[in-house]
């Protein structure tokens, strides 16, 4: 699936423009991690993907069909999102319940529901509670319940609004896990992220924004070599890669043995 | 973003007034338009509110709520009572079986101004009056804290609520849930809706009130010093003044009128 953001501009009513002018495309299946600080202008961005808002001006084209032709709920069918707040989303008295809710209202049979059920709730680790009232459930268990309803819908396009946001080391670890097999599926994942050691770890393409505009927006490691570029827009590399830098390696690395790779080719030279 | 009042004693002259004046204002206009022998006083009322609604630059939207509850709430009433008031004696139209009576048409209009008048009086004092300002007048004259929380949080609940219910809307179309459309299918998407708000404002304001007994809320033998401050200028005692005897006036007339020593209001009809 193809999505175009064509000369995207969006105006709140005070007047505030969230969104000033922003081209980009989003195609295959590379999971796409979108920074900046709070009020760059993410979540209004990814808000247009599926017309949740609408453009003040500009376009937003869905394999070349404007966003505008139809409503939220009919976009749904293509294009998953997961809003930060759990207790925004949630509302029925079992997860089951909860998984189920999405696909129904898209239409999908009762027996494929059924067979994906245990896939997804695998997936985000619910299999034995998928009879819990979700308000019983911790925060972290709450977040991959609102994940696992919309990952039930089966969408090509899956956007998460801050995934990390109170995740603990596993939630983190199972995030990427959820992200990796949405690569392998072939579908596209969008999220937006504070946490750039998360970003580093699981995302290969960075959309660098600040201030309504898109600063950069490219592979990984091009972005996070940015210096100045990350610094005007208040984002700083994750701690490895900023000390790859700062002891003036000659590649961005994120992880460890990348690190230690790269210290023992400059060792060499 | 919720829209919060952002009025902070730094416009004009009716943000800057002290907000308990205000609401003597309310009750000296309201109680005025009331106790006076006929619909006359609402009127001329209504127009002073129009006028300070232009001052506070909020005519648009006070226009529309006078007129958008004001005219159907006529209607209803001029109907009813016009045509139904077991006062009813003078006959000033009839249509077939329907008989316009005067008794009930000045019966209608004395009420329906007296409502506007408060409603009108209301929503200016509430538009341009910060609630942190209120509370901090009332708790000044000696209401106490946890009083003055509680009318603090009922006047925020508002559009708190409204925010709330936006963003929960857009979760759920998000989800497939066509929120809008036909009449049916908007009440069938407000079941879902109606869980999440309910649920997530009782859990926000048991958060709430714990975090507000953290910061040392309700602690008992502290005299507490006030974040926001609030004036008595000479204009607010001016205003004041003016507001008691213009109510006491209205008071003194209406006795005289309706105890008959000195009926100088129109006599409508004998419609009184």
């Amino acid at each position: 699936m193809k999505i175009e953001l064509q000369e995207l501009v969006h105006s709140y009513p005070s007047g505030d423009r969230a969104l000033d002018g922003v081209n980009l495309t989003f195609e295959g299946q590379e999971p796409v991690a979108i920074i900046g600080q709070n009020g760059a202008g993410k979540t209004t961005l990814v808000k247009h993907l599926n017309g949740i808002l609408r453009p003040s001006s500009g376009h937003v084209l869905i394999d070349g069909t404007d966003i505008e032709t139809a409503s939220t709920a009919k976009w749904s069918a293509k294009l998953g999102y997961i809003f930060q707040n759990p207790d925004d989303q949630l509302f029925l008295e079992s997860v089951r319940k909860e998984f189920e809710f999405g696909p129904r209202q898209i239409g999908m049979g009762q027996e494929e529901i059924d067979r994906r059920m245990e896939r997804v709730a695998d997936l985000v680790g619910l299999t034995g509670k998928l009879d819990t009232h979700p308000f019983d459930l911790g925060p972290t268990d709450k977040k991959f319940c609102t994940i696992g309803a919309v990952l039930m819908m089966n969408t090509q396009v899956v956007i998460f609004d801050e995934p990390t946001c109170g995740q603990d080391k596993a939630g983190n670890e199972r995030l990427g896990r959820i992200i990796a097999e949405l690569g392998r599926q072939g579908r596209l994942c969008i999220a937006i992220s504070h946490d750039m050691k998360f970003v580093s770890t699981n995302f290969s393409r960075v959309v660098l924004m600040c201030q309504g505009k898109v600063l950069l927006d490219g592979p990984k490691d091009q972005v996070f070599s940015q210096e100045s570029v990350l610094k005007q827009a208040y984002v700083t590399p994750p701690p490895l890669t900023r000390v790859a830098q700062e002891s003036g390696l000659d590649r961005p690395v994120f992880t460890v043995p990348a690190f230690i790779e790269a210290v023992k080719d400059a060792g060499q030279h | 973003m919720a829209k919060l009042c952002v009025a902070d004693g730094s416009g004009n002259f009716l943000d800057r007034m002290n907000p308990l004046v205000k609401i003597l204002g309310i009750f000296s206009f309201g109680l005025g338009a009331l106790i006076w022998p006929d619909f006359s006083l609402g009127l001329v009322l209504l127009l002073v509110l129009f006028l300070l609604a232009a001052v506070a630059g909020i005519l648009p939207s006070f226009s529309k709520l006078i007129l958008g509850f004001g005219l159907p709430v006529s209607i209803m009433l001029l109907f009813i009572q016009g045509c139904y008031s077991p006062k009813n004696r003078v006959i000033i139209a009839s249509w077939g079986f329907l008989h316009l009576g005067l008794e009930g048409t000045l019966y209608a209009a004395k009420i329906v101004s007296t409502l506007l008048v408060f409603l009108g009086a209301f929503y200016i004092v509430n538009k341009t009056t910060y609630t942190g300002r209120l509370v901090a007048a009332l708790s000044g004259i000696g209401l106490p804290a946890k009083i003055g929380y509680l009318v603090l949080a009922s006047l925020n609940v508002v559009p708190q609520m409204e925010h709330r219910i936006k963003v929960i809307r857009q979760a759920q179309s998000a989800r497939g849930l066509e929120t809008g459309g036909g009449l049916i299918s908007r009440i069938k998407a407000y079941l879902p809706l109606l869980g999440p708000v309910v649920l997530s404002s009782l859990t926000d304001s048991q958060e709430r009130g714990m975090t507000l007994e953290t910061r040392g809320f309700g602690i008992k033998g502290v005299r507490q010093s006030s974040y926001v401050k609030v004036d008595w200028r000479k204009s607010d005692q001016l205003a004041c003044w003016l507001l008691l005897v213009f109510f006491l006036l209205v008071l003194l007339a209406s006795i005289l009128s309706r105890t008959g020593i000195y009926p100088f209001t129109y006599d409508w009809g004998g419609g009184r």
